[in-house]
C-alpha cells in the first residue's frame, strides 16, 4: 500500500516536472517568433473587437504568429478563416445556471476536456500572449492558460477583454487570475478593481477612417436632397421588435414624409419563429393605401448592409440595440442615436450600455414593454408612435442633433486597439482602476429586493407626499427601474411576479394598472398537487393582495380597476378580501352613497375571516350615507372579536365626521348595545415615551440648524456600541 | 460534589451519619432546585446590569408584524444564567460519576453554544434575521445528534444495549418495535433537531417558552425516578435503567433555574433568554426523552412545542415559500393568538394552561397503560 502511494506521487512528480521542463523549452524555441493565442467567441460581438486588437498586433510586430482557437460552428468558425487566420477548435459548453444538475455536469466535462485539449495545444504552440474577448467558447483557453501559468511557471501574458458595461460570466470568473482585463467603459472597473484598463471598444480600421468621401450614389438607393436621414436597424439578424415598431411608426411619419427618410435593415433572419423580410412586408401590406403609394419615397428597407459604414455616414439618426459593437460605431461615427436595448440579456448590459451612452449625452433610450401578443405569447413590443414622435423630436432639432453628435464622439475611445497593446507590452502604465473609478459616478445597480426595501422605507416614513425619486437619483433612473419591474411581472416564478406587484406600486408605474387588474381577476388554477396543499389560482393569494395594496399606493380608481376590486371581494383568499375592503375605504371619496358598493360591504360583513368583517365595517363607515350602513354596524357591536367592534366603531366616527348622521336618540342607544371589554390592549411604558420626546426634540432642533450636526449623535451612538 | 463528600463523610464517622440524606434521590433533587433557584434569583439583577452595560440587547428580526413595540432594547442571552445556575446547582448535588448526567450536561453545553454564537453573531450585525444560517444551525444540531446517536446505540452507553433501539409508545406497556442501529439514528437525529427548534421557535413571547419547559422537564424527573427505581419501574412495568434516577436531579436543577429566569423574564420581560437558553433547554428536554426512552411520549409532554413548529413550518416552507399564501392566519400559534387579539400576558398564560394540561396527560401515562 505504502509502496504504491509512494509510486503514485513519484509518477505525478516525475510528470509535473517533464511538464514544467517541456513548456519552458518549448517557450525558449518560440521566444523569435512569439505565438499570440487569440480566443473568444459564440457569437460575432466576442469575435470582432478581436480583429481590432489582431490589425494592431499585426501592423507592430508583423512577425508574431497568431492562432485563433473557438468553437466548430460558432460565428468564429465562419468569420475567422475568411479573414485568412488558424483557427483550431476545442470543445465547450455554455455554463446554464447550477439548477439543473445534469447540465452543469456536462458544463464542467465538456469545459475540462476542453481545457485539456487547449494545453495539449499550448504544447505545440506555448503562447506569449493569451488574448480573450469572453464568452463561454474561450473559458476552456483562459484556463489551460491559467494552468500553465500557475502551475508550470510558464510566462505567459493572459489578457481579456470586456466589451459590456456588465461583464459576462467568463470574465467575471477568471478575471481576478489574468494580468489585465481591458474594459470598454468606466463604470465596468468595479468588477475589476486590481487589475482593470479602461481601453474602450477596439473598432477596426475600417469603420471610422474613410468611406465618408464615397457618395451616396453608389449605394442602391437615393435620398432626396434635403432629407434628414434615419437609419434604423437590429443588429445582422434583425430585432422583430424594432421592425414592428418601424412599420407601426410610418403612419405617424407620414406626415414628415417631405423631411425626412427612412432606411430599414430588416435583419437576415429567416426561421420558423420569426421571418424578418415576410412579417414586415405582411405588416407594411396591412397599411393605408395612401401610405403605402408614398413608402419609396420616404422609406427604404433591406435585410442586411455588407457596406455598413456608408449607410452610418449618410444617416442623422440611427436607431438601434445597444449592443457594444454597435454603440461602438455609432459613438465612433459620432452619430445621434436612439438605443433600443434588447431585454432580458444577462446583467441587463444591454440597459446599462444605452444608460451609458445616454448618460454621456449621445443618445436616448426608449425601454421594450414586455407584453402579451396576438397570440397570447409573451412578447416585447415599442410603441410605433411613440418611436415616431422621438424620432420627430430630436430629427427637427438641429441643436440636439449636433450636441449628439459631439457627445457620441467625445464618448469614443479612439485607440482602444492601441492601449491594449501598449499596456500588453508594458509601454503605458494603466492608471489605478480604483482611482478612476473614483471620478466616475457609477449608478448602484440595486437588486430587486434591496430597491422594494428602499421604497417601502420611504412610503413608510411619509405615504401622503410620496414619491419614489426621494430614494432613486432621477427620472432616468426611475425609467430603467420600471422597465425592470414590468418585465418582473410575466416571470414564471410567482416570487418574483409578488416582488414584481409590489414594485409597480412603489415605483408608482401607472401604466401597469390594467395589468395589475388582471393579475387579480386571473382565474387560473395551479396544478391539483398544489391545490392539494391549499393554493388555488396562478397568481397566488399574495400576488392577488399586493396587487390591490399597489393599487390603493398608486391611487388611480378607474372602471378596470372597479372590476377587479368588485371580484376581489368575492376571492377565495381572506386577505384578498380584506386588502379589497381597504382599497374600498381609501377611494371611499369616489365611491361615498354609491348603492353596488354598500350593498357588497354589507356582504362581506357575514364573511367566515374577522379581519375582513373588520375593514368592511370600516369601509361601510367611510362610504354609508344612510341609516342602513349604520344598523349595519350597530350589529357588530356584539361581535366575538373586539377588533370588529373597535371597527365598527370605527366606521361610526367616520359617519359623524363626515356629517352624515349626528347625535340623536338611536345613536346612543346604538353605542349602548356595544361590549367594551376587550382582550388585548396597548402596553404604555411612560419612560420610553419621554425618552422618545428627548429623541424627538432633538431631531428637531438639528433639522432647524439650531445645534451642531446629525453626525454628533451618530458619533455619540458609535462610542454606545 | 457534595454527594461525594457526604459519602466520604458518612464512611469516617457515625457523627456525620445525617449524611446519608445525599443518597435520596429525593433529597437532592429538591436540594439541587432550591440552589438553582436561589442562585438564579441573586446572579440575575447584577446579570442583567451588566448586559445593560455591555449593551447585549435583544437584536428585533423584521418581521413586518410590528407586535413587538416597545421591547427593543430588552437584554439577552438569558439562557447563560440558566444554564449556569442548573450547572452550578448540579455540580454540588449531583452524582458526578453518572454518563446520564453527562451526556445532558454535554447536550446542554453544546446547544447553548451553538445558541450563544448566533446570539452574537445578530449582536454584531445589529439585526435578528443576521444570525446563523438556518443551515448551519442545522448542520450544528446533526452534528450533536449523529454523535449522541452512535453514543446512545454503542456499547458505551448508558442504557441496556438491548434496550438501547426500542421504541416505547405511551399507553403501551410493550415496546412497539426495534428499530434497528440504522433506523434508530435516524430517528434520533430527526427527534433532536426537531425538538431543539421546536422550543426555539416557541420562545417567541415573554416567558412563553421557560414555563412548558420546566412543566416537560419536571414530568421527565419524574418518569426518571420511577425508571431508575427498580421497585416503582417494576410496578409499573417498565424497563428498568440504573442510574437514570441521576437525570431526576439533572431535572431538578433545571427546573429551578427555569423558575428563577422566569421571575425576571416574565410579562414585561426584563431579560430574555435568547437562542442561547431556548437551544440548551431543547438540547436537555431531548437528550433526556431518549436517554429515558421516552422519545413517542414528547409529542404529548410537549405537545404545545410540536404545535408551534408545525404551524411556523407549514406556514413558512409550504404556505409563504411554496404555495403563496397563508395557511393560517398568522404563525407560529402564539402569533395567530396574538392576532386573534388577544394581549400577551393572556396568550402566555392560556398556552401555559394547556402546557400543563399536557404535562398531567403525560404524567397519567406512567399508569394508564
Amino acid at each position: 500500500m505504502t509502496t504504491f502511494l509512494v509510486g503514485v506521487i513519484i509518477t505525478i512528480f516525475f510528470v509535473f516536472g517533464a511538464i514544467w521542463f517541456l513548456v519552458n523549452k518549448r517557450m525558449a524555441i518560440f521566444r523569435k517568433n512569439p505565438i499570440v493565442i487569440l480566443s473568444g467567441g459564440g457569437t460575432g460581438g466576442h469575435v470582432y473587437p478581436l480583429l481590432a486588437i489582431l490589425e494592431e498586433i499585426k501592423r507592430r510586430h508583423p512577425n508574431y504568429r497568431i492562432i485563433y482557437i473557438g468553437k466548430a460552428g460558432k460565428a468564429e468558425d465562419h468569420i475567422i478563416p475568411k479573414e485568412g487566420l488558424q483557427l483550431i477548435h476545442t470543445w465547450a459548453h455554455p455554463f446554464e445556471g447550477i439548477r439543473n444538475p445534469a447540465k452543469l455536469i456536462l458544463c464542467l466535462v465538456i469545459t475540462a476536456f476542453g481545457t485539456l485539449r487547449c494545453m495539449i495545444y499550448f504544447l505545440k504552440f506555448p503562447p506569449l500572449w493569451v488574448i480573450s474577448t469572453g464568452g463561454y467558447v474561450s473559458a476552456p483557453t483562459i484556463l489551460a492558460a491559467i494552468v500553465f501559468k500557475g502551475l508550470f511557471r510558464a510566462p505567459i501574458g493572459i489578457f481579456l477583454h470586456e466589451q459590456n458595461t456588465i461583464p459576462g460570466r467568463v470574465n467575471l470568473l477568471f478575471g481576478k487570475w489574468v494580468d489585465r482585463v481591458f474594459v470598454s467603459f468606466e463604470q465596468t472597473l468595479a468588477f475589476f478593481p486590481e487589475n482593470g484598463v479602461v481601453s474602450g471598444y477596439p473598432v477596426r480600421q475600417s469603420i471610422y477612417c474613410g468611406e465618408k468621401k464615397d457618395s451616396p450614389t453608389s449605394l442602391p438607393f437615393s435620398v432626396p436632397s434635403g432629407r434628414k436621414v434615419v437609419f434604423i436597424f437590429g443588429g445582422s439578424q434583425g430585432a422583430r421588435t424594432i421592425n414592428r415598431a418601424v412599420v407601426e411608426a410610418l403612419p405617424y411619419l407620414f406626415p414628415y414624409r417631405h423631411k425626412i427618410f427612412i432606411i430599414h435593415g430588416r435583419g437576415l433572419s429567416k426561421t420558423e419563429v420569426y421571418d424578418a423580410q415576410r412579417d414586415t412586408e405582411a405588416r407594411i401590406a396591412r397599411l393605408d393605401e395612401e401610405i403605402r403609394r408614398e413608402l419609396p419615397n420616404f422609406y427604404y428597407a433591406q435585410d442586411y448592409f455588407y457596406n455598413i459604414q456608408r449607410i452610418y455616414a449618410i444617416s442623422d439618426l440611427v436607431v438601434a440595440r445597444s449592443g457594444a459593437g454597435t454603440i461602438s460605431e455609432i459613438a465612433a461615427m459620432g452619430k445621434p442615436s436612439i438605443l433600443i436595448p434588447k431585454s432580458g440579456l444577462p446583467g441587463d448590459h444591454q440597459v446599462m450600455n444605452a444608460r451609458a451612452m445616454k448618460q454621456a449625452g449621445a443618445a436616448y433610450v426608449l425601454y421594450e414593454n414586455t407584453t402579451h401578443d396576438e397570440g397570447g405569447n409573451l412578447t416585447e413590443r415599442i410603441d410605433g408612435q411613440v418611436l415616431a414622435q422621438m424620432i420627430l423630436r430630436i430629427i427637427q432639432d438641429s441643436v440636439l442633433l449636433s450636441t449628439m453628435s459631439l457627445c457620441a464622439k467625445s464618448f469614443f475611445r479612439r485607440n482602444a486597439s492601441k492601449i491594449i497593446i501598449d499596456v500588453i507590452e508594458g509601454k503605458a502604465v494603466p492608471l489605478d482602476p480604483k482611482k478612476v473609478l473614483a471620478s466616475v459616478e457609477t449608478p448602484p445597480i440595486w437588486t430587486n429586493g434591496r430597491l422594494l426595501r428602499s421604497l417601502q422605507a420611504a412610503y413608510a416614513k411619509n405615504s401622503s407626499a410620496y414619491t419614489p425619486l426621494e430614494v432613486l437619483k432621477d427620472e432616468d433612473e426611475l425609467e430603467y427601474f420600471r422597465y425592470r419591474v414590468g418585465r418582473l411581472l410575466y416571470d414564471p416564478n410567482w416570487e418574483i411576479r409578488n416582488i414584481g406587484v409590489k414594485l409597480v406600486g412603489y415605483l408608482l408605474h401607472r401604466d401597469k394598472i390594467p395589468h395589475l387588474a388582471k393579475m387579480i381577476e386571473d382565474r387560473t388554477p395551479v396544478p391539483w398537487w398544489q391545490r392539494l396543499l391549499g393554493g388555488d389560482y396562478k397568481e397566488v393569494g399574495f400576488i392577488r393582495r399586493n396587487a390591490l395594496t399597489s393599487i390603493r399606493i398608486l391611487g388611480v380608481f378607474d372602471t378596470t380597476v372597479e372590476r377587479a376590486v368588485q371580484k376581489a371581494l368575492e376571492d377565495p383568499y381572506y386577505e384578498v378580501r380584506a386588502e379589497a375592503c381597504r382599497v374600498i375605504a381609501h377611494f371611499s371619496d369616489m365611491l361615498a352613497g354609491k348603492e353596488i358598493w354598500l350593498k357588497k360591504l354589507l356582504e362581506r360583513l357575514k364573511d367566515p375571516s374577522f379581519e375582513v368583517v373588520a375593514e368592511a365595517a370600516v369601509a361601510i363607515g367611510r362610504i354609508g350615507i344612510d341609516n342602513r350602513a349604520l344598523e349595519a354596524l350597530f350589529s357588530l357591536g356584539t361581535h366575538h372579536f373586539w377588533q370588529v367592534r373597535e371597527a365598527a366603531l370605527r366606521g361610526i366616527l367616520s359617519m359623524l365626521e363626515r356629517h352624515v348622521i349626528c347625535p340623536s336618540i338611536e345613536l346612543y342607544r346604538g353605542l349602548q348595545g356595544f361590549i367594551l371589554t376587550s382582550t388585548d390592549f396597548v402596553p404604555h411604558f411612560p419612560i420610553r415615551n419621554t425618552y422618545s420626546a428627548i429623541l424627538a426634540l432633538c431631531e428637531e432642533r438639528i433639522r432647524r440648524r439650531q445645534c451642531p450636526s446629525i453626525t454628533d449623535r451618530e458619533k455619540l451612538f458609535e462610542e454606545n456600541n | 460534589m457534595l454527594y461525594w463528600l457526604g459519602n466520604i463523610l458518612m464512611s469516617l464517622s457515625d457523627i456525620f451519619s445525617f449524611c446519608r440524606l445525599v443518597n435520596y434521590i429525593t433529597f437532592r433533587a429538591i436540594m439541587a432546585a432550591l440552589t438553582a433557584v436561589i442562585l438564579v434569583l441573586i446572579c440575575s439583577k447584577p446579570y442583567i446590569m451588566f448586559l445593560h452595560r455591555r449593551r447585549i440587547l435583544d437584536q428585533q428580526r423584521n418581521t413586518g408584524l410590528g407586535l413587538a413595540l416597545g421591547k427593543s432594547d430588552t437584554p439577552t442571552m438569558g439562557g447563560i444564567l440558566i444554564i449556569g445556575g442548573a450547572f452550578f446547582s448540579l455540580f454540588l448535588w449531583g452524582n458526578l460519576s453518572s454518563s446520564f448526567l453527562w451526556s445532558v450536561v454535554f447536550a446542554t453545553t453544546w446547544f447553548g453554544a451553538l445558541g450563544f454564537i448566533d446570539d452574537l453573531k445578530k449582536l454584531r450585525k445589529r439585526s435578528g434575521d443576521k444570525g446563523l444560517s438556518e443551515k448551519t444551525k442545522l448542520i450544528a444540531q446533526a452534528a450533536f445528534a449523529v454523535g449522541f446517536a452512535c453514543y446512545v446505540t454503542s456499547s458505551l452507553s448508558p442504557l441496556h444495549p438491548r434496550e438501547a433501539t426500542l421504541l416505547y409508545v405511551p399507553f403501551l406497556k410493550t415496546p412497539l418495535l426495534d428499530l434497528g442501529h440504522g433506523f434508530y439514528t435516524i430517528f434520533i437525529i430527526l427527534f433532536v433537531m426537531f425538538v431543539t427548534n421546536a422550543v426555539n421557535i416557541t420562545d417567541g413571547l415573554d416567558g412563553l417558552a421557560i414555563m412548558p419547559s420546566i412543566f416537560t422537564i419536571s414530568v421527565l424527573g419524574v418518569f426518571a425516578y420511577v425508571l431508575g427505581n427498580k421497585i416503582y419501574s417494576a410496578y409499573l412495568y417498565y424497563p428498568y435503567i440504573p442510574g437514570s434516577g441521576e437525570l431526576a436531579i439533572v431535572a431538578a436543577a433545571l427546573g429551578g433555574a427555569g423558575l428563577g429566569f422566569l421571575w425576571y423574564n416574565t410579562y414585561p420581560a426584563q431579560i430574555f433568554m435568547g437562542d442561547t437558553g431556548s437551544l440548551a433547554l431543547g438540547g436537555a428536554i431531548s437528550t433526556m426523552c431518549v436517554l429515558l426512552k421516552q422519545e413517542m411520549l414528547f409529542p404529548i409532554l410537549g405537545g404545545l412545542f410540536v404545535a408551534e413548529a408545525l404551524s411556523s413550518q407549514i406556514q413558512d416552507k409550504i404556505g409563504v415559500k411554496f404555495i403563496g399564501k397563508r395557511l393560517f392566519t398568522r404563525a407560529p400559534l402564539h402569533h395567530a393568538l396574538q392576532y386573534r387579539g388577544l394581549a400577551e400576558p393572556k396568550v402566555v398564560v392560556r398556552l401555559w394552561i394547556v402546557s400543563g394540561i399536557l404535562a398531567l396527560i403525560a404524567l397519567a401515562t406512567l399508569k394508564i397503560r
